[in-house]
């Protein structure tokens, strides 16, 4: 089993489209995917129709487990399965803080679910917390949307930062290229540069699409309500380039 | 991740998705509609073993059976044409698992039935989809009418109480958890039902069952099972109709001889010349299907240079018995079959009022067991000189003594003790076995030699011919120190105290009428 995180320090910058489409395509390349939506927003679990999930308690380890399990919802799309965001994430923080091993709880409580899934993927809110720091610790990679733009840079080189000071391996984060608008020239320009800065840059890019902000209307993942469009394919493309790497393969 | 497989809901007719549109939406897919035609053998070997194997669209399909549902599949085949032998399929897995099934039985169509499977989903306020609906509608043949109507609620993982809350929907417009399935009201709308295919039933005897009446059951049944094959034999199906059809004219015939003087003494002579008559009709036909049917243990005897020239007599064999199966039929439809039937069937009948003969009224119990004795003792003494050098026709002799004691055993089964009789009677198969084989290898030798006789066909076939008739030779004399040893336990004295212990009967019993039925 294999876990993918979708993060940035910034929000707005399709984590929650990658993680609804890349969950999708996943599940379309016969992989058993679950969605772990950890946004208290819940966009992702808005996308699948789904409620906010039951409230459980969060005591430990093994309640949290359990409470998780008892929210996973099958989505419409056989294969892929969702728990879906509460409220009561926005408390995670300070419960993760009061629990032994307060870094790497979230990695324990999801090897409860290995022998069920292939990829478990998470959908992250924005910021650096107690939380996506468990995330960070839990993941086997980091998948961060760059949308090509000057503040981009500099968005990215305080993630690194982060990951070199508190001795985390910095080659887990995968940046790629988000909302891209080949016609304009700073995103070409950017497009071009920032990944030799950056080798683990993944080569896919996903347009900027109206198809894609669509999502909201169809509430389904893109791919379902419109395969053949360029966003769709480019996200299928994400999909494949992550499994064809050995280390990322789940 | 998985769906847990809820039960079937079988539902009233017209109680379909349409029903639901009005508290549920409901999407509504297209349906899948296949004709399927189930397969079984006269035995129901395919049903009786748990199993159903139909076929649609030129691919058959073994799977199991669940309660009268198609289950899980074991295993499919693609098939131009029909199949009707378990060797006449492919894929090793097929031939394995139907020739214990089939045996030597043919295939053939039992029912068809038409399948239409749909899936809807049902989803809630805002689209979500909550359970899947698996409706799976049967009608008979070809026709629309439908004979079944039934939906497996499928909950979405997370959605139980909504699948629960559809269920007792459900519920309330008269779904059923449990009641027939397809393949039972398909099988009963087109008067197939499986039945259990014995050469042995039971005749619901007494020990104080008067003899005439318990002797009259025997054969009554043996004529149903008779009759039963005929249908078989005229579509020349398998060779097991034939074989069956004999085996019962021959026990008709024999147990009229075993149990003496039960039914007047003009009327048995007449009744077994019918029988043998009926049976000799056939004969030609029998030795072909054991000819053709032990063509590739034949084949295997010899070395494979030899085996072409055996080519030539199993197609001489092949061509007879086609020629053989027509006379057969046309002598099985003649007008002279049904009334030599009916005259059987008349003579048995229990409203038949012939006189009474020596044997009528005894209780049947023990007189029987004094035949069983009197036939075990008399076995005794021919066993006594049997030797190695002792001729084919004196262990020819044995066997049929053996082969009556079994039939006695056989028919009058219910009367016996059977927990002290198993021990015996599975020496007493033993011996026959052995005898049986001996008597084969001897037959299958003869045969040869005439079919050699007859056609004094080129070198090469005299040669394979040789070779076979050597090895059965050999075969033969490898039997007869068996047989001996086999002859030795099942006459040692423990045996034969075994025997007196159970079937020995005190004079006074069967004094009631003169004894004069004397045994041969
Ligand atoms: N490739 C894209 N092209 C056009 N709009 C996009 C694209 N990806 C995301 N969006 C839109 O941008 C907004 C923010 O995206 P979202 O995935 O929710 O970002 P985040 O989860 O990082 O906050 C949403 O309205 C979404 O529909
Ligand atoms: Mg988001």
């Amino acid at each position: 089993m294999k876990i993918i995180s979708s993060y940035s320090i910034k929000g707005g910058v399709g984590k929650t489209a990658l993680s609804v489409n890349l969950a999708y395509a996943l599940r379309e390349a016969g992989r058993r995917t679950l969605l772990l939506d950890l946004d208290p927003q819940g966009a992702a679990s808005f996308y699948f129709r789904l409620e906010s999930a039951k409230k459980f308690k969060m005591r430990d380890a093994n309640s949290m487990a359990e409470g998780l399990r008892k929210n996973i919802r099958e989505s419409d799309f056989p294969g892929l399965d969702v728990i879906p965001s509460n409220l009561e994430y926005r408390r995670l923080d300070i419960l993760l803080d009061g629990m032994t091993k307060r870094r790497k709880q979230l990695r324990s409580i999801l090897e409860e679910f290995k022998p069920d899934y292939d990829v478990i993927l998470m959908d992250c809110p924005p910021n650096i917390t107690l939380l996506s720091e468990n995330v960070f610790r839990a993941s086997d990679v980091i998948l961060v949307p760059v949308i090509p733009t000057v503040l981009s840079r500099r968005t990215l080189e305080q993630l690194t930062g982060f990951f070199t000071d508190e001795e985390l391996p910095g080659d887990m984060l995968r940046p790629f290229f988000s909302m891209a608008q080949k016609r304009s020239k700073m995103h070409r320009e950017i497009m071009a540069d920032l990944p030799t800065a950056h080798p683990g840059f993944l080569k896919t890019v996903i347009p900027f699409s109206a198809d894609v902000e669509k999502m909201g209307l169809h509430r389904m993942p893109l791919p379902a309500y419109s395969p053949t469009c360029a966003a769709a394919v480019a996200y299928r493309a994400l999909c494949a380039e992550i499994l064809s790497q050995p280390s990322l393969r789940p | 991740m998985q769906n847990m497989t809820s039960e079937r809901l079988i539902l009233p007719v017209g109680v379909g998705a349409e029903f639901l549109l009005d508290e549920w939406s409901c999407e509504i897919r297209q349906q899948e509609s296949r004709l399927l035609t189930f397969w079984d053998t006269f035995e129901w070997g395919v049903w009786f073993s748990g199993h159903l194997l139909y076929s649609c669209e030129g691919v058959y399909h073994l799977c199991t059976r669940e309660e009268g549902w198609p289950g899980i599949e074991l295993c499919e085949e693609k098939s131009v044409g029909r199949r009707r032998f378990w060797n006449e399929f492919a894929t090793p897995e097929m031939r394995a698992k139907l020739e214990g099934m089939l045996g030597l039985r043919g295939l053939a169509p039992v029912v068809e039935g038409t399948f239409r499977r749909r899936q809807d989903d049902l989803r809630n306020g805002v689209g979500k989809i909550v359970c899947r609906l698996e409706w799976l509608i049967v009608s008979l043949g070809k026709q629309q009418e439908e004979l079944l109507h039934s939906c497996r609620v499928i909950p979405l993982l997370g959605y139980e109480a909504e699948a629960d809350r559809l269920e007792a929907y459900l519920f309330q417009a008269g779904a059923k958890i449990s009641g027939e399935g397809p393949l039972e009201l398909l099988l009963r709308q087109s008067d197939r039902i499986p039945r259990e295919y014995t050469l042995r039933p039971p005749f619901g005897l007494k020990s104080e069952t008067p003899a005439r009446e318990a002797v009259g059951r025997v054969v009554r049944s043996m004529l149903e099972i008779a009759t039963g094959t005929v249908p078989g034999i005229l579509s020349d199906l398998d060779t097991e109709f034939l074989h069956d059809y004999r085996i019962c004219l021959r026990k008709i015939r024999s147990v009229l001889t075993l149990v003496k003087e039960v039914y007047p003494a003009e009327e048995t002579l007449r009744m077994r010349q019918i029988l043998g008559d009926l049976a000799r009709q056939t004969n030609r036909l029998r030795d072909l299907d054991v000819y053709l049917l032990a063509r590739d243990e034949y084949l295997e005897l010899l070395p494979p240079g030899l085996r072409p020239a055996l080519d030539e007599m199993f197609d001489d064999f092949s061509a007879e018995r086609g020629i053989e199966v027509r006379r057969v039929i046309s002598k099985l439809r003649a007008h002279s079959w049904s009334r030599l039937m009916g005259e059987i069937e008349e003579c048995f009948s229990p409203k038949n009022p012939h006189p009474p003969s020596p044997a009528s009224a005894l209780p049947v119990g023990p007189l029987v067991f004094r035949c069983i004795y009197k036939r075990y003792r008399k076995i005794r003494v021919i066993a006594t000189e049997i030797g190695v050098e002792s001729s084919d026709d004196a262990v020819h002799q044995l066997r049929i003594q053996c082969k009556k004691l079994r039939y006695l055993m056989e028919f009058f089964a219910e009367l016996i003790p059977r927990e002290e009789v198993t021990a015996l009677q599975k020496l007493l198969r033993r011996l026959q076995s052995r005898l049986g084989e001996f008597n084969d290898a001897s037959v299958q030798q003869q045969s040869l030699l005439n079919y050699w006789e007859e056609k004094k066909s080129g070198s090469d076939v005299a040669l394979g011919l040789g070779g076979l008739v050597s090895i059965l030779y050999h075969r033969q004399q490898q039997v007869r120190s068996l047989i001996l040893q086999a002859v030795k336990e099942f006459c040692d004295d423990a045996t034969a105290a075994s025997f007196k212990k159970v079937f020995k009967q005190p004079l006074s019993v069967l004094t009631t009428t003169p004894p004069r039925s004397s045994q041969s």
